[in-house]
Order: structure tokens, then sequence, then C-alpha cells
């Protein structure tokens, strides 16, 4: 279990010792009890700092806009930037590493192990709660958190507000990192892809009505596209900046643009476009999960994504971001690459 | 008045070295086969995007061919492994999803296989005349 006071010793030495810019973790909200990403510049500020099982964003998203930001100074100030990051988002640490998107110099990892449990799920803490008010929640030795209420607390085992991904982690702490605070553990869920059994079980309409429904939903509002640290392209091909027209574009040049998808959020618009989310994301895709939770309509995203993390470690034992020294899963190939499906 | 036959229309990502030669030569020694297909010559499998077999089905084919070297003998050395890897992954894909998997398929066709071509073109039409046309992914709005 990480003692939150070590988080913020460590935090308060390198932010005082001036080795990193600033520091991005998490901090109470104004109202509510989900924890909220917060930046900290000044060593006194970190007392607002917090770590408990509702810390469930995942701050790696920031790295990018640090980076954008970064590319637009003149002179930048070099030194790295601190980050609170739990195993999952370690290993999206690891993709942009693998990447080089950005350089390991340019962060300083302060992970937090996740210990026995997980984050919350919001949707479940309120379903379990129905109307009470709560104040806070906390991690447990054992495999439970506690709840404060106003009636007071309560022990509840983690498979009951578990997010669906935290039941699904191998990774409870982080694998990469320069301070690690609670215990370095390794986690091996039964079934590691038991989300999509269901799914998977459906017959072939059966799965095109369900999506159908889903994402006929889809108000294309790119709040998964702009939570995900994963979606750095400067460009994104469902809305062209190269590509746009102006009041004033000729039509011969607007005869040249490529329109590969419409911007209206028509269903067979919604479904090109979230394929290209989730092809672009296989073996890049870190299960946070984060567009999910992201998402004003409620589309279960994440099964998108899973089902492609779980092919290409099927297909190609390609375990998306553990090791940063391999290349990316397609920018490589092995001779033994399956080639049944071809005539 | 009889009922005319379903055809279906196919796009066909030929590799320029391999199969668009293959194809060439099933047409230069006048082999038959449907004319349902719409080739695309691309350089290599390995240039074909996911985006382009989207973007296909969106604009109403009915079937999807990617076609490339053998392995081993792609002209760029490895396209053809990269657009394997790919192609797999999309065709889980499309699959979950929930569009009939027939409707997406790979083969590997060299320039000496005029006749590969026309048995996998035939098979492909055989395969997608029961289907039906393709709505799910078509452009609706």
């Amino acid at each position: 279990m990480v003692a939150l006071e070590d988080l913020k010793q460590e935090a308060k030495n390198v932010l005082e010792g001036g080795t990193v810019k600033y520091i991005i973790g998490y901090k109470k909200p104004a109202a509510g009890f989900m924890a909220v990403p917060a930046f900290f510049h000044k060593p006194e500020d970190l007392d607002a700092l917090v770590w408990d099982p509702t810390c469930f964003h995942n701050l790696v998203l920031f790295l990018k806009d640090e980076k954008k930001r970064k590319l637009g100074q003149k002179e930048p100030d070099e030194r790295p930037v601190g980050i609170v990051v739990k195993g999952c988002d370690s290993r999206a640490v690891n993709v942009l590493l693998q990447e080089n998107y950005i350089d390991r110099e340019n962060v300083y990892i302060l992970g937090v192990s996740c210990g026995k449990t997980g984050m919350v799920d919001l949707k479940k803490v309120r379903k379990y709660f129905m109307g009470k008010i709560i104040s806070q929640i906390d991690f447990n030795e054992n495999e439970s958190f506690t709840v404060t209420t106003t009636e007071g607390k309560v022990e509840v085992p983690a498979t009951d507000i578990f997010a669906d991904r935290c039941t699904e982690c191998r990774t409870a702490s982080p694998v990469i990192h320069d301070v690690l605070l609670g215990e370095d553990s390794v986690r091996t869920p039964e079934n590691p892809f038991g989300s999509l059994e269901e799914m998977e079980n459906k017959s072939q309409e059966q799965k095109w009505d369900f999506w159908q429904e889903q994402l006929t939903k889809c108000i294309r509002c790119y709040a998964c596209r702009s939570i995900c640290p994963m979606c750095y392209c400067d460009e994104c091909v469902v809305d062209t900046i190269n590509f746009a027209v102006y009041p004033d574009t000729p039509a011969e040049e607007k005869a040249q643009k490529i329109k590969w998808v419409e911007k209206s959020p028509t269903t067979s618009e919604n479904f090109i476009y979230h394929m290209v989310r989730a092809i672009h994301l296989a073996g890049r895709c870190v299960d946070c999960a984060e567009c999910e939770r992201a998402c004003p309509v409620d589309i279960p995203l994440r099964f998108l994504n899973k089902k492609l993390e779980k092919e290409s470690k099927e297909l190609f034992d390609y375990d998306v971001g553990y090791d940063i020294e391999i290349p990316a899963l397609i920018s490589s190939f092995r001779d033994e690459d399956p080639e049944d499906f071809i005539r | 008045m009889m009922t005319e036959e379903f055809e279906p229309k196919i796009v066909a990502f030929l590799c320029k070295w391999c199969s668009s030669a293959g194809s060439d030569l099933a047409g230069v020694s006048r082999m038959e086969y449907p004319s349902n297909v719409i080739p695309i010559q691309v350089m290599c499998s390995g240039s074909v995007s996911p985006l382009y077999v989207f973007s296909a089905f969106n604009k109403g084919a009915d079937g999807v061919l990617v076609s490339g070297c053998h392995p081993g003998d792609c002209h760029y050395i490895k396209g053809n492994y990269y657009s394997r890897r790919r192609i797999a992954l999309l065709r889980e894909l499309l699959k979950f999803i929930g569009l009939e998997p027939e409707r997406f398929k790979m083969s590997w066709v060299s320039a000496a296989e005029g006749t590969k071509y026309t048995e996998v073109i035939k098979e492909f039409v055989d395969e997608l005349k029961p289907l039906g046309a393709q709505t799910k992914l078509r452009r609706n709005g």
C-alpha cells in the first residue's frame, strides 16, 4: 500500500530540488469524491496531492500537451516533468518511449502501486451506494476498499466496485519508474480477456446489431480521441486540417481533396471512425479505458481496443508497453506470422 | 420476367509487381473470369491502409480483396510481411464488428499466376453471391 506521506515527500524532494519543472498528479475535486488531475508548480501546493482508488485518470495524456507546448517555445525549460503513474499508465509511458515520441529524460516517473486492488468505477460505486453521499474512498491492505459516507465507514469487497479493466489487469505496479511507492506486485488474472467472451460468442448478426445500436449513438465529439494518450497525431484522418475547405477554396482544389470519411455523425461514418481509431491503437492501446469513461453517450469503446489487444497477443505474441526495445506491432513481423486466412 | 442474379462488386487492391501483373497475364492469355472486379493498382500490398478497405466498403463494395506477392518475393523485400500482419488484425476487427468474414479476402498472386488470379476471383464471387449486397458499412447519410 502506498503511504500518501511518502508520495508527497518524494514529490516535494524533486520539486524543491528543481529536478522537475512541475508535477502532474491528482487532487481532491471541488465537489464529489472522484480525484481530478492537478498540476503542482510549487512545493507548498503539494499538500493537496492525493492518491486513492478514485485516481482513474491516465495522466500520461498531459505529456503530449507538454511536448506540443515545448515545441512552440523559443527557449523551453529542458527539465523533466514529474508525473504520478499507475501500472497501466506506466505502460502508456513505455509506448510513447518505444515510439520515440518522448525521451526518457523528459519525464520523471513517480510510480504508485495499486497493490491488490485498483481503481473504482464511478458507475458501479453509484449503483452500490444508491444515493448515499460519499466523501472518501481508501485502499485497504486486503482486496477491499474503505468507503466513507455520511453514515460512516464501510468496507466493500474490491470486486464489487472495481473498474472492469482492473479485473483484467496484469500490471498492478508500474513497469517503468524513477521512484516506486508501494509494493512491486505482478498480478496474474485468471482470464485477461474475459470481458470479450460474451461478445465473441455472439453470431455475426448479433454482433452487428450490438455495434449498430452502440455506434449510432456516437455524436462524434472526439472525446475518446482527445483523452487518449496515444492519439497524438497533429492531424487526424477524420477531421483533416490540411485538407480544410474554406469559403474561398476553388472548386478544382476541393475536388482533389480526399474525403475518407464524412464528418456528419451518421452510423456508417461512425463505424469508419471507430474502426480507424481501433486499428490505429492496435498494439499501442494499454487498456486504460479512458475513452470509455470520457464517452458522453456510453459506447463500450474498450471492447474494440481490447479485442485487438487480444489478437495481437494471440496471433503475434505481442505485449503492449512492457518492453521499449522491441519494434512496434505493425512495424515488425515474424516469419511464422499466421497466414492461414490467405488464399 | 426473370429475376436478375445478384452481381457482387469487388474492389481489389493489387500490388503492382505481382498481383496486378498476374491479372494482366490472365487478361492477355484470354482467360475467362467474372467481370465483378474493380482492380486498383497499388505499389505494394504493404501500402494498403486499413482505411482503403473501410473506404471501399463505405462507398459500396460488396467484397474487398487485397493481393500481393508471395512471402519472400516482395519487390520491396518485406512489404507483404507487414501487410500480412496488418490485414490479419483488420480481418479480426471486421469480424468483431459483425461484417461477414467472407467479404474480406487476401491472396498471394504472383506475376506468373494468371490462373490462380482467375480462381481467386471466381471463388470470391461464388462466396459473395449468396450473401447479397453489402449494406452494413455502406454510406447511409
